[in-house]
């Protein structure tokens, strides 16, 4: 079977990204620089104090970026001025030099290409191939990986699965992407102390460039998710798509609910204000009361008898490290049966 | 086994580039959705309460929404009760398929796990909000 390439799709993915991409950063740089307040406004005698320029070339305002250049905004020496203004997006030249890369380098890498390209068919003397079937060819000739690829992507999908509610498990996997991105961004800045967590998280919110952003769309993608796992469950519970031969399926993913309202339920003390915490003391104590093993339970979440400093640790090491890796490791299961078996056929 | 055989061409399309050509669609739409949401990230706040105090209980301690049945269960029933239960429904959910073996013979099947299905939502949705509320 041979792999259909169809470049339309590809060009349709990277184009509505860069555009989306690039209405997001045109847009909110926008709103950015609007609501910064003008402060840095020339102002007092129109001549320029050259002594006081010298000073200021002394201390190292040349580091400063050219918007902060007067002594009264001048940030303390030993605060490092670039943290400073790549951070809270004072600067702002930060795309700039990004831009200028980007099109010299592309013309470059065009130019570069061009004369490879030509010096090539003039040395060799055969008619060039694209460089994609080049390397496709490249990596085939050594792993021989074309065969088992076009099996797993000729894979036919029955049409009945074409249906809106069969995506629901997929879009639980996007947002899974999702959660595990903004996570990562948000683990930059996060400190795992009582001390400092909401302090960090304040930090998130006003300093940080896109930080506000980032955390909403953490919020919401995880209410989003848990949804999306639901729905998902009841679409399975329904068409009885757990029956035989797809047992395991619906164990999986039932363990896989688990790990979200996992996520949630340690996520959620990570802000460590009022409302985290007390609702996290009333989640352990209903663990807690359970018969037989419910001390154990209670001492094991909370690590002590009370919500404190060690819980807060214990509970973002499960939520960045264990449960990711668990859920991982389940969605891999789930995702390989759901394709060995197939997807239900609905009566 | 059971229907594990591949269906004929007439009724499925190749899982490259057709199948994966709509996913791409659905992503793409989400991805705008997750955009959207950032960009309110800017104007609005998912907000910060006040910092931790543990000696200082507030009014109203409330969990997230999706525990939020059970907490408003838990003021009628008694502590042991709601934490079994829980446990008890979370382990017969997992062993369902080897509860309910029998292979559907008609869409009537169908009707009869939906009404089951809407009444277990109807009740926890009551629930929910009957415990945001209160």
């Amino acid at each position: 079977m041979k792999i259909t390439f169809r470049r339309s799709y590809l060009i349709f993915i990277l184009s509505a990204l860069i555009t989306l991409l690039v209405i997001f950063f045109a847009v909110t740089d926008q709103i950015q620089a609007r609501a910064t307040p003008k402060e840095n406004k020339p102002s007092g005698s129109p001549s320029t104090n050259w002594s006081q320029v010298n000073d200021l070339f002394a201390k190292g305002a040349h580091m400063i970026a050219p918007s902060s250049f007067s002594a009264a905004t001048l940030p303390p020496p030993e605060q490092d001025p670039c943290l400073h203004c790549h951070i809270t997006g004072e600067d702002k030249g930060l795309w700039t030099p990004l831009v200028r890369w980007i099109f010299f380098g592309t013309a470059g890498l065009i130019f570069v290409f061009g004369i490879y390209r030509s010096s090539s068919v003039w040395v060799n003397r055969v008619p060039w191939k694209p460089l994609t079937r080049r390397t496709t060819e490249w990596v085939d000739s050594r792993y021989e990986i074309s065969d088992p690829l076009s099996t797993f992507l000729s894979k036919p999908v029955p049409k009945f699965a074409q249906r809106w509610w069969y995506c629901l498990g997929g879009i639980t996997a996007f947002l899974f992407i999702v959660q595990g991105i903004t996570g990562i961004m948000l683990a930059f800045y996060y400190k795992p102390t009582p001390e400092t967590a909401y302090s960090s998280i304040q930090f998130i919110e006003t300093q940080v460039r896109f930080g506000s952003s980032i955390r909403m769309i953490h919020h919401w993608a995880a209410n989003g998710m848990i949804i999306m796992c639901i729905g998902h469950m009841l679409r399975v519970f329904i068409m009885g798509a757990y029956k035989n031969p797809r047992e395991f399926n619906w164990v999986s993913g039932m363990l896989l609910l688990l790990l979200t309202l996992g996520f949630g339920l340690t996520g959620y003390l990570l802000p460590w204000d009022q409302r985290a915490y007390w609702a996290t003391t009333v989640a352990t104590e209903i663990a807690g009361s359970i018969p037989v093993i419910g001390d154990l339970a209670l001492v094991f979440a909370r690590v002590g008898w009370d919500v404190a400093a060690q819980t807060l640790n214990r509970f973002y090491a499960l939520h960045i490290l264990v449960l990711p890796i668990a859920t991982l490791g389940f969605m891999g299961a789930h995702f390989l049966m759901v394709r060995r078996v197939g997807i239900a056929k609905p009566l | 086994m059971p229907d594990i055989e591949t269906d004929s061409s007439e009724e499925s399309v190749p899982f490259y580039p057709d199948h994966v050509g709509k996913e791409a669609k659905v992503v793409i739409g989400f991805t705008g959705l997750v955009l959207l949401i950032g960009l309110a990230g800017i104007f609005f706040s998912v907000g910060l309460g006040e910092p931790a105090d543990p000696l200082n209980t507030p009014a109203h301690v409330k969990p997230e929404w999706y525990f939020l049945a059970l907490y408003q269960l838990l003021k009628y029933i008694s502590k042991t009760a709601g934490a079994v239960l829980p446990v008890i429904a979370v382990i017969v959910l997992t062993i369902w398929p080897f509860i309910d073996r029998k292979p559907d013979q008609s869409s009537k099947n169908y009707k009869r796990r939906a009404i089951l299905v809407a009444i277990t939502m109807l009740v926890l949705i009551i629930m929910t909000i009957w415990g945001e509320v209160s």
